[in-house]
């Protein structure tokens, strides 16, 4: 491909000349190109069409809390791709759990076993480091198993054209939910425990039998078998959150949006102190609001997507060939660019994609910590590539960090 | 998406020529009074039959048939439900404080906030339209729109009186706390419609509810329901006149849905096909009698989106490029059309644009409701019908 | 049932939460009130092109109630005591329609209203319920009768609705089947109609005029004596009345004085009127829809002077 002579309008044979809107239209993959890379003449540095180098990312701004009836929300907007999230809880009685009953007698018994230690090298904040690790499994059998944290993301918002409002969640939508699901569960984000509802049954016999529904109401964050009576206290009942996740607006890129707003929105959760009531058999809750907790989240993983603008428009074409391993770096002439934070139009001429969600160990003093990696179709990003989207991924994380936590 | 035409309540897009369409606007809308193609006036209704009881296997049902050969089935079934309220368990120690009420009716007079009002949710009505979805937008609305003035007619005038209708229809499903009626009442249009079917599907619900019986309850109080198997002393769902009984408590009806447009200023009701394809308003007006047995009770009104916006324009001669030729004129015909397109030329078709005036509102109403109005006249002929 | 597009939860189902102090009979006296006259409307914000992608977008919300004001500045409850409609209105189009559709003469137009699954107090589901499309087909009718639609025969427009926050029908501490009359749509359909209006002008398209959505009741107080005194307030909040026995929404078009979408419903014949006001209820309680409209009218003019001179500084 010809290097362009102009950035505005390169390439375009004189006889037509094309305002920049319509030739970004009709030539998009030139028209980027020349954007990218200005002829060496003209001094100017390497920009996107959007007016961003290609390390940056959108102007991101969150909100958190507005939405009255939820336990927790948030809206997200990274440039024009805005995300609003909902977080409901309900209650699931551990009644209507089918194999309950089951379960729980294994659980209780890797309870018992405290295997301390051996999951280490997993980053938690705790003081009491190894109690949480031996939770992990735990922790993961009843979040996963019982479907606790229900992660659904809609794009039929009219966000953009494409999506048939009142049509089944697209492909794109389908996975999105996936994606926030699986990263939920690797990310641990949540913890088991602040979910779960418990109960102390009241020790049969002693005379405050009447006054147990006040006096033994169960305190969550007691260990388990902290207060040393006689009756095991058992777990009656979780909450599972309802994490919805409705697009409003689509420019490209809706995974970080969504995630964020997840993240933002999961902060913002306070759940109200439940517990069992005998008398009507049920779980109740207070809704007093300093009596409600907040959910404690572990880390703060932030994702970062980034796509590659290949040169050679016809690269996606060509039959593939595996790269030989001493073939010459193309750096030379730089022929591909990595763009952080892809608008719509960029991610349209685009094959390759990456993902990164990161964590920073220690509320941001300590070393960074890959929570997700994902890459796929293309050929160019390597390992030297990959060591600088973390790095990129990591003064993200700072970025966001500062805005998620004003909101 | 998959058919975006149906989403428009009203319609079928009428086949008529712009010029047909034209034609009878101008028939319609005369100022001394309408001339209507099949020579009704103005607020005459179609000649229908009807007939009551038709299907043994359900609680009322009943038939009409107009005479251009459309027909309507309504059938009512009647289920015993259990009472669920959201705080269900949390209630019943509420309840047993409660000295049991020896009847039903005292029970809904003594809490009355609570499960005596009824649930709107106990009524399912169900709609089904040759030719259209279960959801798709004709069916739901009009569904909907019948179902809000049933379960909406509540005579609050009741409340201090001991009459089985207090409460309204939804009171009247309550059997006692703990147990309900559930209603499911079917319509089905055997046809295609010809015209906008909520008159003669308004109509068919009304007179199946009418017939409707519901066994004779033999238990008392806040026992587990049970119920007579003599068909012959159940009771209507809509009580009956008994002939002592005064004359008040006869009047409770289930509410009647009149379908009324207005072209030009003139008001016309029970419209058939052609003539709604024209009018400049289409509006579903849901009356009731009075709970006092005088006069009608307005329920509801619903502007239906009418057909004629949807019609072909027609083309004025003055921008007709085939009988102009391609003058000079008619390039500023062309250039002017956007902007004047809104000028009438008489005997031209135009979409119709726009709203209603609140004084045609105000005239449409007053038509149906005022003492010997139209209301009033399709209630008295549906009592007339023996079911 | 099992709907294997969406993540679903545990598949034996959860509960809402039940709080201990609804179990009590509530206290009426807790219930939120009217703090505006009854003329007076609550303040809106709207907003159009904030959706770049599409070809109008609107935001609109409505002010928050005093309670419910002061409960998010100063939370003691976790239930919230009302709403405030919070919603975003996209229109996509005039674009072709799909091959296989019937040739058309005029602009299709296809609505679409969905509640987003935590607009309401109750879970909503993912797929439309029966008030939702009942919605999409009010909405339909109020502004086809504003749009110009023979100027783009074969085209179709989309216009979707997102609820982020819908209204109450009633105030959450009466007993749960004090009624079921579905008075908050009400307000949620003004809402649709008023920020409709506005991303339809946002996307250019011809209207004979804005659209505006209004709401006016007849309430009846709780303590008062039990017949004839029903009162005309306009934009009312189901939370903050106990009863209110009919309801009105009006779309209308103020140049031409005009209502292109009527939705009244309930009992109008008890309002009690100024004395020499010899309106039915049912007149009356139009006229005050109307009146409504003309408020958020004032609104929407704004919001769309606005979108225009926006578009006129980037072109």
């Amino acid at each position: 491909m010809a290097t362009p002579t102009a950035s505005a309008v390169p390439a375009a044979p004189p006889s037509l000349s094309l305002p920049p809107s319509q030739f970004a239209r009709l030539q998009p993959h030139a028209y980027l190109l020349a954007h990218l890379s200005p002829p060496p003449a003209s001094n100017q540095p390497s920009i996107r069409a959007n007016g961003r180098a290609p390390a940056q990312f959108r102007v991101t701004s969150a909100n958190s809390g507005s939405l009255t009836h939820t336990n927790g929300s948030a809206v997200v907007r990274v440039g024009d791709t805005t995300a609003v999230c909902g977080v409901r809880a309900e209650i699931l009685h551990t009644d209507d759990i089918a194999s309950w009953s089951v379960s729980q007698a294994s659980s209780g018994n890797t309870h018992k076993r405290r295997r301390l230690g051996d999951l280490g090298g997993k980053p938690t904040e705790e003081s009491d480091d190894t109690y949480a690790d031996a939770q992990d499994d735990e922790d993961r059998a009843h979040i996963q198993d019982l479907n606790l944290l229900v992660p659904n993301l809609s794009l039929s918002t009219g966000c953009a054209p494409g999506f048939t409002p009142g049509a089944p969640p697209s492909s794109l939508a389908q996975s999105l939910s996936h994606q926030i699901l699986s990263l939920l569960h690797t990310s641990r984000l949540v913890r088991a425990d602040d979910l779960r509802i418990w109960y102390q049954p009241p020790n049969l016999g002693r005379e405050d039998l009447e006054r147990h529904n006040e006096d033994e109401a169960m305190d969550v964050d007691a260990g388990p078998g902290a207060a040393g009576l006689s009756k095991p206290r058992e777990i009656k009942a979780f909450w599972v959150l309802y994490i919805d996740v409705m697009i409003i607006s689509l420019a490209g890129n809706p995974f970080d949006a969504a995630w964020a707003s997840v993240l933002a929105a999961l902060r913002d959760t306070k759940l109200p102190k439940a517990w069992w009531d005998i008398d009507n058999e049920t779980i109740l809750c207070s809704d007093d609001v300093s009596q409600a907790r907040k959910l404690s989240l572990r880390g703060f993983p932030i994702a970062s997507s980034f796509c590659v603008f290949d040169a050679d428009a016809a690269a996606a074409y060509r039959a593939v060939v595996i790269p030989k391993a001493d073939e010459p770096k193309r750096r030379g002439f730089k022929q591909t660019w990595i763009l952080a934070d892809p608008d719509g139009y960029e991610e349209g001429l685009s094959q390759e994609r990456a993902c990164l969600v990161v964590d920073k160990e220690s509320n941001g003093q300590g070393k960074t910590v890959i929570v997700k990696m994902e890459k796929h179709g293309g050929w160019i990003i390597d390992t030297e590539d990959l060591r600088q989207l973390v790095s990129m991924s990591a003064q993200r994380w700072d970025e966001m960090k500062q805005i998620l936590e004003q909101c | 998406m998959s058919n975006p035409r149906q989403a428009s309540s009203a319609s079928q897009t009428p086949h008529l020529s712009p010029a047909e369409l034209s034609y009878l606007y101008t028939s319609l809308s005369l100022p001394k009074g309408p001339i209507r193609p099949d020579g009704r006036s103005p607020t005459q209704f179609r000649p229908l039959t009807a007939e009551t009881d038709i299907l043994p296997g359900t609680n009322g049902s009943a038939r009409i048939g107009f005479a251009d050969g459309t027909q309507a089935i309504v059938g009512v079934k009647a289920e015993v439900e259990k009472t669920v309220l959201a705080s269900d368990i949390l209630q019943q120690d509420v309840e047993n404080d409660l000295q049991a009420p020896s009847d039903r009716r005292d029970g809904a007079e003594s809490t009355p906030s609570a499960a005596a009002g009824g649930h709107g949710s106990w009524v399912q009505m169900s709609i089904e339209i040759p030719g259209f979805r279960d959801d798709d937008a004709l069916p739901v609305f009009l569904s909907e729109m019948m179902r809000e003035s049933l379960v909406g007619s509540v005579t609050d005038a009741g409340k201090g009186r001991d009459t089985e209708m207090a409460g309204g229809l939804k009171g009247r499903l309550v059997i006692n706390k703990r147990w309900h009626w559930r209603l499911y009442i079917d319509v089905l249009l055997l046809s295609q419609p010809l015209s906008y079917p909520l008159p003669l599907l308004s109509l068919t619900t009304h007179l199946a509810l009418l017939s409707t019986k519901l066994p004779k309850l033999k238990s008392q109080g806040e026992e587990d329901p049970f119920f007579d198997d003599d068909w012959g002393v159940a009771e209507h769902l809509y009580p009956r006149p008994s002939p002592s009984a005064s004359a008040t408590s006869s009047q409770i009806r289930p509410p009647v849905t009149l379908l009324v447009i207005s072209v030009g200023d003139n008001v016309i009701f029970d419209p058939n096909r052609e003539e709604i394809s024209v009018a400049d308003a289409v509006l579903a007006i849901s009356i009731t009698r009075n709970s006092e047995g005088q006069g009608l009770k307005l329920l509801s009104i619903r502007t239906i989106d009418p057909p004629s916006r949807l019609t072909q324009p027609g083309v004025p001669n003055s921008e007709n490029l085939s009988t102009m030729a391609a003058t000079g004129n008619s390039d500023n015909a062309a250039a002017a059309n956007p902007s004047a397109g809104q000028e009438e030329v008489p005997g031209v078709w135009r979409p119709r644009r726009g709203g209603i005036k609140r004084s045609v509102i105000t005239e449409l109403t007053r038509t149906v409701l005022k003492k010997g109005g139209v209301g009033e006249e399709v209630l008295e002929g549906l009592e007339g019908v023996e079911v | 049932m099992n709907d294997r597009r969406r993540v679903n939860g545990p598949p034996g189902g959860t509960r809402p939460p039940v709080f201990q102090s609804g179990l009590q009979s509530s206290n009426p006296s807790d219930r939120p009130r009217r703090q505006r006259q009854p003329a007076e409307l609550r303040k809106i914000f709207l907003k159009t092109g904030l959706i770049p992608s599409a070809s109008g977008s609107a935001y609109l919300e409505f002010e928050p109630s005093a309670s419910l004001a002061a409960n998010r500045s100063n939370p003691k409850s976790m239930i919230p005591p009302s709403s405030a409609l919070k919603l975003t209105c996209t229109v996509h189009g005039p674009k072709p329609l799909p091959r296989s559709a019937a040739y058309s003469p005029n602009l299709v137009l296809t609505t679409h209203v969905k509640y987003a699954p935590f607009a309401a107090r109750r879970r909503k589901g993912h797929v439309r319920d029966s008030s939702e499309r009942d919605l999409g087909v009010h909405l339909e009718t109020a502004l086809r009768g504003a749009i110009i639609a023979e100027r783009w025969p074969k085209s179709g427009l989309d216009i979707t609705i997102t609820i982020l926050e819908a209204e109450d029908d009633r105030w959450w501490g009466e007993p749960p089947d004090s009624h079921d009359a579905s008075w908050g749509i009400m307000n949620v359909l003004a809402g649709c109609i008023t920020a409709a209006s506005a991303a339809i002008a946002d996307a250019r398209i011809d209207c004979l005029d804005l659209v505006a959505g209004g709401v006016a009741a007849i309430t009846e107080d709780v303590g008062a004596s039990h017949s004839g005194s029903g009162r005309l307030m306009l934009d009312t909040d189901p939370a903050e009345h106990a009863s209110i026995l009919s309801a009105c929404v009006v779309a209308y078009m103020p140049a031409r004085d005009e209502i292109t979408e009527l939705w009244l419903k309930g009992d109008s014949s008890k309002a009690v009127l100024d004395d020499g006001d010899s309106r039915q209820g049912h007149d009356a309680l139009i006229d005050g829809a109307v009146d409504a409209a003309r408020g958020s009218y004032s609104v929407l003019s704004e919001a769309v002077k606005e979108s225009i001179l926006n578009a006129v500084a980037h072109a």
